[in-house]
């Protein structure tokens, strides 16, 4: 046993020569494309003034922090650049083309998107529009997420959580077991609230 | 017909002056066929640049690079002057870790 592991070992090292090897090339490849390709930016300040760059930035976080200054509305980052709490910076929404501030994107793709009530009621008002265009003898398959729920729109809470989809979903389907078929969708009165609710879980379960 | 009845036979003699793979190749093969010589490679990366191993190297890649002129150096140079260094940078302790798991392969194949 004692000589076939001291055997074992001098394969080892061996082995781990070969792997450390093949690390360095990578590290060297690497480094050499960087600064073939000019990527590196690096490589054109000196050691001492590398030491000094890095030096004076942690200087700059390090007063920052130390004077307190953490609590103010500006992060200070290394270079130096103030950084207000909330984003101001103002794009353009990919769904609806809306120019929005950045703070303000996620509220604003909740109910942009259809996480929230009111963008998913009106997700069904749309739904039924084009629905009642369509030709409506035949009943929807029963994969069809349950048919018109119990409970109104108004009394329920949508639940909080992001991947509230699915829950919210099954919820539904849960509570009623007949068919989402067409004919219900007819009656706007009070049944047409449900209606909406049932094609908005269709449209729901489209988007997953 | 004669002749070529009489002709020398064919690589057999050739093969036997050739050595037989050696154990290291062997267990190179088996290293490389069951997958474990990557998973050896990538803990080890993964390691190496936890500690700064590789930031390290990379500056010894720089400055070489930045005294011989950027488009001079090729990559065999780098390789060449940076492998003792590397070689000499790694800590022990991740040696150690490495060389044990080497070891633990070797005994399942069961040699």
């Amino acid at each position: 046993m004692g000589s076939g592991e001291v055997r074992y070992s001098s394969l080892a090292a061996g082995i781990f020569g070969d792997i450390l090897d093949a690390v360095i090339v990578d590290v060297a490849s690497e480094a050499h494309r960087a600064a073939r390709l000019g990527f590196d930016r690096r490589l054109n300040t000196e050691e001492e003034e590398e030491l000094r760059l890095s030096a004076q930035a942690r200087a700059i976080v390090g007063e920052s922090v130390a004077n307190g200054d953490t609590s103010s509305k500006y992060t200070i980052d290394v270079f130096g650049q103030l950084h207000p709490a909330v984003a101001s910076e103002i794009f353009e929404c990919m769904n609806c083309g809306r120019p929005i501030v950045a703070g303000r994107f996620a509220p604003h793709l909740e109910k942009c998107m259809g996480k929230g009530r009111k963008a998913r009621i009106r997700a069904n008002a749309n739904i039924n529009l084009s629905q009642q265009r369509k030709v409506r003898s035949s009943p929807l398959p029963s994969y069809f997420p349950g048919g018109p729920t119990h409970t109104s729109v108004s009394s329920r809470t949508p639940p909080t959580q992001t991947s509230s989809l699915t829950p919210e979903d099954t919820q539904k389907s849960g509570l009623d077991p007949n068919d989402g078929t067409s004919e219900e969708s007819h009656d706007d009165d009070d049944k047409g609230q449900r209606g909406r609710i049932q094609s908005g879980a269709w449209q729901v379960q489209t988007y997953l | 017909m004669r002749a070529s009845i009489n002709r020398p036979p064919t690589p057999d003699v050739d093969e036997e002056k050739r050595d037989e793979p050696t154990l290291q190749d062997i267990i190179n093969i088996k290293l490389i066929e069951s997958g474990e010589k990557e998973n050896l490679k990538e803990l080890l990366r993964e390691r190496l640049i936890e500690c700064g191993w590789r930031d390290e190297l990379k500056a010894q890649c720089r400055a070489l690079m930045r005294k011989r002129g950027r488009s001079n150096t090729t990559v065999d140079e780098l390789v060449r002057n940076i492998t003792p260094k590397g070689r000499a940078m790694v800590p022990d302790d991740i040696k150690a870790e490495l060389l044990q798991r080497i070891q633990s392969f070797l005994m399942s194949v069961a040699l």
